[in-house]
């Protein structure tokens, strides 16, 4: 990690982009932006712009992917060719996309109530138009949101975010130039109602201590998050019942 | 007092285990699974958003996909499949036939056990949201009666979102089915139905 040209990335207490090291970028949620989704949002979280479509429960095609006795997730997280400075212009998941979008099915298959569905999937689909680091917590906060919308049956409505290490100095929800040079990086996913990890990835070394703090740092900004998302659902609705109030 | 609140997957509905439907009982507790809008007072939370799920005594409209040695089994546009008995049946159904039939039972996998099904001859079938069927349909049927009356087509709703038309100005009916559709929440929708059905009768 971190190269010979290493920018130093706090100064004064302060990251590059003038933020504390506990401090997140600003989140907006927008949901039901696809007409033919099931369910859909759209988040901007800093420079990342990300717009999720979620389609079923619907009949498991091929037959033999499905399970008779609950649900199956399907989820596919991809980068736009022209959402990075690097290079993701061939078609099809690369080796990244395949990880990520493994780590997502995963924490969704603990957040849905799968068994109310026996022999059917559920397609999510995550697609980064715009990449500015920690896209892979953006695109779980998105999809939780898109689930949601499309009143496919959850026990929770999870979030992530990713805490990183520079020198001795955690920080939280770090963006692209802090994710290139940082000593550790570790994204983190959790159902705010129970506190139960449903991701945990890791690159660099950390020690026990650091990671009790990553942990309770992640909880503290979930609130934050977790009002921005539950907001973002309400908006619509309530919206309405102000209409009819008059 | 409006004790009607919205709450979200993961909301705590009661301290107490309550048997709510659309809830999940964790720790003595319970918890909202869906988004919806939930009634203290009555103990009941609907979804706002999402699917249908087959009820005893729902009329719904259903496509044959396949024919089984005493049974057909047909496409409900739902999670769920639906099955027809072949001794129930008066005309032999074939792939492609749309039916309306009554759901008489949910067994435990979900599967909707339809009786008094009926062939439904030519037509044109659309797919609405299951959600948005009520308001299609109208309190005491008004809204669909007043589709019925301006397109002079015969409509049949079903509850799982397939609806059905024949004859008359299908075009301008299917047209006015998804304007409710999309403004299925706004205030004075019957009015501007009528407005938009006798404007084009003029024409």
């Amino acid at each position: 990690m971190g190269g010979e040209n290493k920018p130093e990335l706090i100064v004064n207490g302060k990251r590059l982009d003038g933020r504390m090291p506990d401090e997140l970028r600003p989140i907006r949620i927008m949901t039901n932006v696809i007409k033919n989704a099931d369910g859909s949002a759209y988040i901007e979280w800093g420079d990342n712009k990300i717009i999720c479509g979620v389609y079923g429960p619907k009949e498991a095609l091929p037959k033999h992917t499905g399970n008779p006795e609950r649900a199956v997730v399907k989820c596919r997280y991809q980068m736009a060719p022209f959402s990075s400075l690097e290079d993701h212009g061939r078609t099809g998941p690369n080796r990244r996309a395949h990880e990520i979008s493994k780590v997502t099915k995963e924490v969704f298959e603990n957040a849905i109530l799968l068994e109310q569905f026996p022999g059917n999937a559920i397609e999510i689909y995550i697609e980064v138009l715009q990449s500015d680091g920690g896209t892979r917590a953006a695109g779980i906060t998105c999809a939780a949101v898109a689930l949601a919308t499309s009143g496919i049956p959850m026990r929770d409505v999870p979030f992530a975010v990713s805490v990183g290490k520079v020198g001795n100095t955690l920080i939280l929800d770090m963006n692209k130039i802090e994710d290139n040079y940082s000593d550790a990086d570790v994204p983190i996913c959790i159902s705010p109602r129970t506190g139960e990890i449903l991701l945990l990835q890791m690159d660099g070394n950390i020690t026990r201590e650091e990671f009790s703090t990553i942990v309770a740092m992640i909880k503290k900004a979930g609130e934050k998050i977790g009002k921005i998302q539950r907001d973002a659902l309400k908006a619509p609705y309530e919206a309405i019942s102000e209409r009819y109030k008059r | 007092m409006n004790m009607i609140k919205i709450v979200v997957p993961g909301d705590l509905l009661d301290d107490k285990p309550v048997h709510i439907e659309h809830a999940i009982i964790e720790n003595d507790k319970t918890y909202a699974t869906v988004l919806g809008s939930y009634d203290e007072e009555k103990k009941r939370l609907v979804p706002l958003e999402g699917l249908w799920y087959p009820v005893q005594g729902d009329i719904i409209i259903g496509i044959v996909d396949e024919e089984k040695l005493n049974s057909y089994s047909v496409n409900l546009n739902a999670p769920y499949k639906g099955i027809i008995v072949s001794k129930f049946v008066e005309t032999q159904l074939q792939n492609g036939d749309v039916v309306e039939a009554t759901v008489k039972e949910v067994d435990k996998t979900g599967t909707a056990v339809l009786v008094r099904s009926r062939k439904l001859f030519g037509g044109k079938i659309i797919k609405a949201k299951p959600s948005k069927v009520p308001r299609i349909i109208g309190k005491q049927d008004t809204m669909l009666r007043q589709l019925s009356d301006g397109t002079k087509a015969t409509i049949k709703v079903g509850r799982n979102g397939i609806i059905w038309m024949k004859g008359g100005d299908v075009a301008l009916a299917t047209e006015a089915i998804l304007r409710i559709q999309e403004e299925a929440h706004t205030p004075g929708l019957t009015d501007r139905i009528k407005e938009m059905l006798s404007g084009n009768n003029k024409v």
